[in-house]
């Protein structure tokens, strides 16, 4: 089955969309597929690096106006009529669910969000996703062509995308003819910083089992030689062992880190909400029976601020080779 | 006004989970909340009208829901606080994985009976959080449409400056109506409350029950024309491991959680 | 005599050590109130006089170390474990206190499955003590919603009482013994036995003192079989909370003791049961537990009782099975609940009284005729009977408001205060009690010389007896 992916260049994401759809590719779709980018572009300065981004070796370009997703609408639609493509992919977020659904109503087609997998079979086409709060996964068979599919947020910080020697196919001019925007005086602005700990990627957490503000303070240090952030359970906040913006949890910060090191805290349902969407969990602690043990994938029974430096010297000396 | 009132799902148990059925999780039992996203839009067009009500101009605002008689309790709240029209679309049919269906009924409800010129919803809702519903309208009235919006504030010459999120930061855009406009995250997250007060003045106000065919919609057809269809649910295992790392010293247990779980992991970040 | 805020903090520091004495501004500002000023607090607002400072208590000989040195100077002391407080009994309510907190005394002593008992120190969280009693078939019986956070020390000091009462008891049913610190020192143990005749029931000084006799440092309760695979849930809507008084009496008169036994009006219900309740219906409903044999005669007989009044309708069991799942007061919960009260203004507040079965019904109409009309800005105001006794029951008033034109620091004062006024007034008028469960705190004493009556004499000669230097959490239970 062919398939076009959708690098959307006109919008500053491409690198994340390319490293996402390219995760995807080669881990979430599943069957016989061969397929091409349509990289979407407003400023030739951008050409290069958007082909060099590209997740498959064969790559159409397509100028348009800078943000008019209407146009590309236009243009996507003309696309799927005039080829017959069964199957488009978009990176997920705004852009793409904007693209994907509204593409599918102008061709008849069938339009999925945020898929985890897509299955091609001789017969059809099955996607998940998660339902429910993502408290289930979903099947959906997509019976119409051509299928729309965005691709979920979670495949966003895989590998970095292996070099292919890229193929540009065509490189169309569609700015030309794109009648009026419905938007007017756009201003574009970075989103407020919400520090470090909410983006966090690898997250520290001290609990109170530090024992005393030198034990918090010895955790936030190695913390800081691993490359991690480093955030504090209430118990520590509260007794002033650190400052109330390191606060994980249900009164401060929820994160969602691929890596959580929870370094003497129980792991109280307060603290937990705010790292169990960590990808994986360590518990540091001298307590078996404490609940942050048996809800971590990994876990270490001594003293949380001994391991934790132990383990700083490792990473440290790693990182360093 | 579209809004959603779903079963909370955070109060089913784990074992109300159940893997495999087509047809959807059993959720009859559980209590019914509002949508956060659509909760956050009933608001905003709460303080849209007050602000428009300080500028000297009248705005009549509608509440419109897809649903049994679990939304007139909402539909109750929403007139004690001032909203002219409450309605709800009448289903037999279980619409929780139909969202072209939902866009249908709202289009239809728009066009043949409010005739309002600003569309707002929450931009997702469960149980199946595809965040369609608001572009599927937009394409069938022909509108524009901004999803993920967080701020409005009405402009004269029936215009309105949003503020979205967008993937690459916050966008603000003037926008003349009609159009749609699906609410995210935004900071305005809950809604006032009436006053007994308030609830009595406006008790004997009607709440207007439609059909699907008052709107031009046959939902049987719709269903059966619906081109992406819930094959079945699998679990999310979420029990973690647990596993406990042994070593005689700590910088052995250390070493241990480093090369077993941790090494190609931190490559990667 | 009167210290300065220094010389507490060096007098303490010598006493727990300097790491486990906290002066830091913004935990001192949140130690000086409770539950009651949820709605200053939400707004930053702090209207008590700031502690001098937080002492974390790590042993009992600590406690007594603090207790006399605070007698000795006339330093208040308000002792703390899990901070869930409701009526105010944490406040801080004269300047340069001492805040005592036991949340450090976290030790499980020992758990008895022979003799049915578990000891623990007062930082114990129940909630950890209950899970772990679980894993060897037991329970505490003891399910108060505030389980996931309270502790042990405060939950015996306010006479707390648990959503399984009805079968298990309050607090002062499952104490055994315990350990209590006095103001001028003295560490009191009362030994774990049964029961005795041996004087007063001397435990009943300490349960539910509220931190203005002594200090709990430790505590022993029962224990009991855990048998939740026999639970049986029964729901049913009916249309007048009188019928609904009546049915629990005569469940319990006649014998049956559910675990859980609730009747909510049409306003509570709407807000728990609008998924199955209509709008001006009232819900009863009942859990039986324990051996299987029991709790299905209980259902049994209870489902018999309800059967005679023509009103009821029963529900599907899994309405009330899904519901008592999701009822307990967690860290999300509360920390949703500030935020909605930040955005809207709105906010929810509970005032607990009980009384016989021959007045329960009026104090319930007449009180909330009077909230309804006599206090502005209502935008719910209803409740539920949760706890009930063969000779009465309890009637739990909630209510929202919005807060309008208002100051944080005037929200009690304008709405709050009036309406627990109200309460108490039409309770202690049919003879009632003005608080079942959540302690007098410093909330309710304007009205307890009223609810004593004659009896005042003994609370105040406790008082004097046991803390004649006044240093124990002044204006809680006694006012000032």
């Amino acid at each position: 089955m062919r398939f076009a992916a959708i690098l959307d260049g006109t919008i500053g994401t491409a690198p994340q969309q390319a490293r996402a759809l390219g995760d995807f590719l080669r881990e979430g779709l599943i069957g016989d597929l061969v397929g091409e980018t349509l990289v979407v572009y407003h400023d030739e300065r951008d050409k290069q690096r958007l082909v060099e981004l590209s997740p498959t070796r064969d790559v159409r370009l397509i100028k348009t106006p800078a943000r008019r997703p209407d146009r590309m609408v236009e243009i996507l639609t003309a696309v799927a009529r005039g080829e017959g493509i069964p199957l488009f992919l978009f990176a997920g977020g705004s852009a793409g669910t904007e693209l994907a659904t509204r593409l599918a109503c102008r061709t008849n087609g069938a339009v999925l969000t945020d898929a985890l997998s897509i299955e091609v079979g001789p017969e059809r086409l099955l996607c998940r996703k998660n339902v429910y709060s993502n408290h289930m996964v979903g099947r959906f068979e997509l019976s119409a062509r051509p299928r729309c599919v965005t691709i979920d947020a979670c495949w966003k910080d895989g590998r970095s995308p292996t070099s292919l020697e890229h193929h540009v196919l065509s490189d169309t001019d569609e700015t030309g003819g794109i009648g009026t925007t419905p938007f007017e005086d756009l201003e574009l602005v970075d989103p407020p910083s919400t520090g470090d700990l909410a983006e966090s990627r690898f997250l520290v957490v001290a609990g109170y089992g530090a024992g005393n503000r030198e034990g918090v303070e010895r955790i936030a240090e190695a913390a800081r030689r691993m490359g991690a952030s480093f955030g504090v359970s209430r118990p520590v906040a509260m007794n002033a062992w650190a400052a109330m913006d390191r606060l994980i949890g249900v009164s401060g910060t929820r994160t969602a880190p691929a890596l959580c090191i929870v370094v003497g805290a129980s792991g109280a349902p307060a603290l937990h909400w705010g790292i169990e969407k960590a990808a994986f969990i360590v518990a540091i602690d001298l307590d078996e029976r404490a609940p942050i043990v048996r809800n971590a994938d990994a876990a270490v029974l001594d003293d949380g601020v001994v391991i934790v430096e132990e383990l700083a010297e490792i990473i440290a000396a790693e990182v360093s080779r | 006004m579209c809004f959603k009132v779903t079963p909370d799902f955070e109060a089913l148990r784990e074992a109300d989970w159940v893997a495999g059925a087509a047809h959807g999780v059993e959720t009859r039992y559980v209590r019914r909340i509002l949508n956060c996203f659509d909760e956050s839009a009933l608001e905003m067009a709460l303080r849209l009208s007050d602000t428009l009500a300080g500028r000297g101009v009248t705005v009549g605002l509608g509440a419109l829901s897809v649903g049994g008689r679990e939304a007139e309790p909402y539909l109750k709240t929403l007139h004690a606080l001032g909203y002219e029209r409450a309605a709800r679309v009448h289903s037999e049919a279980s619409l929780d994985f139909a969202p072209a269906v939902i866009a249908a009924l709202i289009a239809g409800y728009v066009r043949r009976v409010d005739h309002s010129d600003l569309v707002m919803l929450g931009c997702r809702s469960g149980p199946g959080d595809s965040g369609t519903v608001p572009f599927l309208v937009a394409e069938t009235l022909g509108w524009p449409c901004l999803t993920q919006v967080i701020e409005v504030e009405p402009l004269p010459d029936d215009r309105v400056r949003v503020a979205c999120m967008v993937d690459d930061g916050i966008l603000r855009v003037t926008l003349r109506l009609p159009c749609v406009l699906a609410v995210g995250n935004a900071v305005v997250s809950h809604l006032r409350v009436p006053t007994l007060t308030d609830r009595l003045a406006r008790r004997n106000k009607r709440i207007d029950v439609f059909r699907a065919a008052d709107l031009g919609v046959d939902i049987a057809a719709e269903l059966r024309r619906e081109t992406c269809v819930l094959a079945g649910l699998e679990g999310i295992h979420r029990a973690r491991q647990g596993v406990i790392i042994g070593g005689a010293t700590p910088r052995e247990k250390a070493r241990v959680l480093f090369d077993s779980h941790l090494k190609s992991m931190i490559e990667k970040l | 005599m009167h210290l300065s805020r220094e010389a507490i903090v060096e007098g303490v520091q010598r006493i727990v050590g300097p790491e486990d004495v906290i002066t830091d501004e913004e935990v001192l500002r949140e130690s000086s109130h409770d539950r009651f000023r949820l709605y200053e607090d939400v707004h930053g607002v702090y209207t008590q006089p700031i502690p001098a400072a937080v002492a974390m208590a790590r042993s009992t000989q600590q406690v007594a170390e603090v207790l006399t040195f605070a007698n000795e100077h006339g330093i208040n002391v308000v002792p703390r474990t899990g901070r869930t407080a409701t009526e105010g009994g944490l406040e801080t309510a004269v300047a340069d206190s001492i805040v005592l907190d036991g949340s450090a005394m976290n030790q499980i002593i020992e758990i008895d499955t022979y003799n049915m008992q578990a000891t623990c120190q007062c930082g114990v969280p129940l909630q950890v003590l209950e899970d772990r009693l679980r894993e060897q078939g037991c329970t505490t019986g003891h399910s108060p919603q505030s389980k996931p956070v309270a502790q042990m020390g405060g939950l015996v000091a306010t006479r707390s009482i648990g959503q399984f009462s009805t079968l298990y008891g309050g607090i002062e049913d499952m104490v055994v013994g315990l350990e209590a610190v006095f103001p001028d020192g003295t560490v009191t143990r009362i030994k774990n036995v049964p029961r005795r005749a041996a004087g007063p029931d001397i435990r009943h000084v300490i349960i539910g003192n509220e931190g203005a006799l002594c200090y709990i440092t430790e505590v022993t309760v029962k224990l009991f079989p855990y048998l939740p695979q026999n639970n049986v849930f029964l729901g049913y809507t009916l249309e007048s909370m009188k019928t609904g008084f009546e049915i629990l009496r005569e469940v319990m008169v006649n014998g049956y003791r559910p675990s859980v036994a609730r009747v909510y009006d049409p306003a509570d219900a709407a807000f728990h049961f609008s998924h199955f309740a209509e709008e001006d219906q009232c819900v009863l409903l009942f859990m039986a537990e324990g051996p299987a044999g029991i709790a299905k005669a209980t259902a049994e007989g209870i489902e018999a009782i309800v059967a005679r009044h023509q009103e009821c309708r029963k529900v599907d069991s899994e309405f009330i099975a899904t519901w008592f799942n999701d009822l307990n007061w967690g860290p999300d919960k509360i920390a949703q609940e500030r935020e909605e009260i930040r955005q809207t203004s709105n906010i929810c507040r509970t005032t607990e009284i009980s009384s016989d079965w021959g007045c329960i019904n009026e104090i319930y109409e007449n009180a909330l005729r009077r909230v309804v009309n006599e206090i502005p800005d209502i935008t719910m105001a209803g409740g539920h009977s949760s706890h009930s006794y063969i000779n009465g029951t309890n009637m739990y008033f909630v209510y929202f408001y919005n807060v309008v034109d208002c100051e944080p620091e005037e929200e009690a004062t304008k709405y709050h205060t009036p309406i627990n006024r109200i309460i108490c007034e039409e309770t202690l008028l049919l003879g009632g009690s003005i608080v079942h469960h959540h302690g007098l705190g410093k909330a309710r004493t304007p009205w307890v010389k009223d609810e004593y009556g004659s009896s005042y004499y003994i609370l105040e000669t406790l008082k004097r007896a046991f803390d004649p230097n006044g240093i124990m959490n002044k204006g809680t239970i006694i006012p000032k």
